[in-house]
């Protein structure tokens, strides 16, 4: 799974009848890291109800229509989880609730 | 099958993937003798597999041929934990046991 930040969402009106009513979402990648965006973009559909701001992981290829929201959709990137916290090498990075971002706190 | 060393854990709680008892791991992509790539993923732990370790990842729909993960929304498992690489007759990379 791929962690990225929600940037956006992205709005379809001519399209395939097997895509509507999904929620599409512009996402951009980040770096563990840092928590920075590393300008590669990618569109999602979201499985969740994630919000711009937020932190999230998604799915790609054949396991992206393996969500309840995405069952024979033709979907390769399915967001299926809105992250709370990230720790990395026993620091916490990352915690939705506090905002603290790329704080490497203890 | 790529290799990955352990870095963190990642908690998530509004999730739509429905395995209960998930643990995630953030890993960092690694060559074969264990140094970093710089590139993170989050990986489901089916090992518990610790901060440190190097560990073989399964990538893709491959991901759902196993018990916990069977028709889930799943594209990265830890499934093992290395011991040693040999590479071309020689070691080049050894579990110390302390990461």
């Amino acid at each position: 799974m791929v962690l990225a930040r929600v940037k956006g969402t992205v709005v379809s009106t001519h399209k395939s009848p097997s895509m509507e009513g999904l929620r599409l979402l512009l996402l951009e990648k980040i770096d563990a890291a840092t928590l920075k965006g590393k300008a590669d973009y990618v569109v999602a559909i979201d499985s969740v109800g994630a919000n711009a701001g937020e932190i999230v992981f998604y799915v790609t290829g054949s396991s992206a229509r393996m969500t309840d929201t995405t069952k024979g959709k033709p979907s390769d990137a399915t967001i299926i989880a809105i992250v709370d916290v990230i720790e990395k090498d026993g620091a916490l990075m990352y915690e939705k609730s506090a905002g603290t971002e790329g704080g490497g706190r203890a | 099958m790529n290799l990955a060393r352990v870095r963190g854990t990642v908690v998530a709680t509004l999730r739509s993937d429905k395995i209960e008892g998930a643990k995630w791991l953030l890993v960092e992509e690694c060559d074969q003798r264990g140094a970093g790539k710089g590139e993170y993923l989050v990986a489901l732990d089916m090992v518990n597999a610790n901060r440190g370790q190097l560990v073989l990842l399964a990538q893709g729909s491959s991901c759902r041929w196993s018990f916990r993960t069977e028709d889930r929304p799943m594209d990265t498992l830890v499934v093992a934990i290395v011991d040693h690489i040999d590479q071309a007759g020689a070691t080049v990379y050894k579990e110390t046991g302390n990461g």
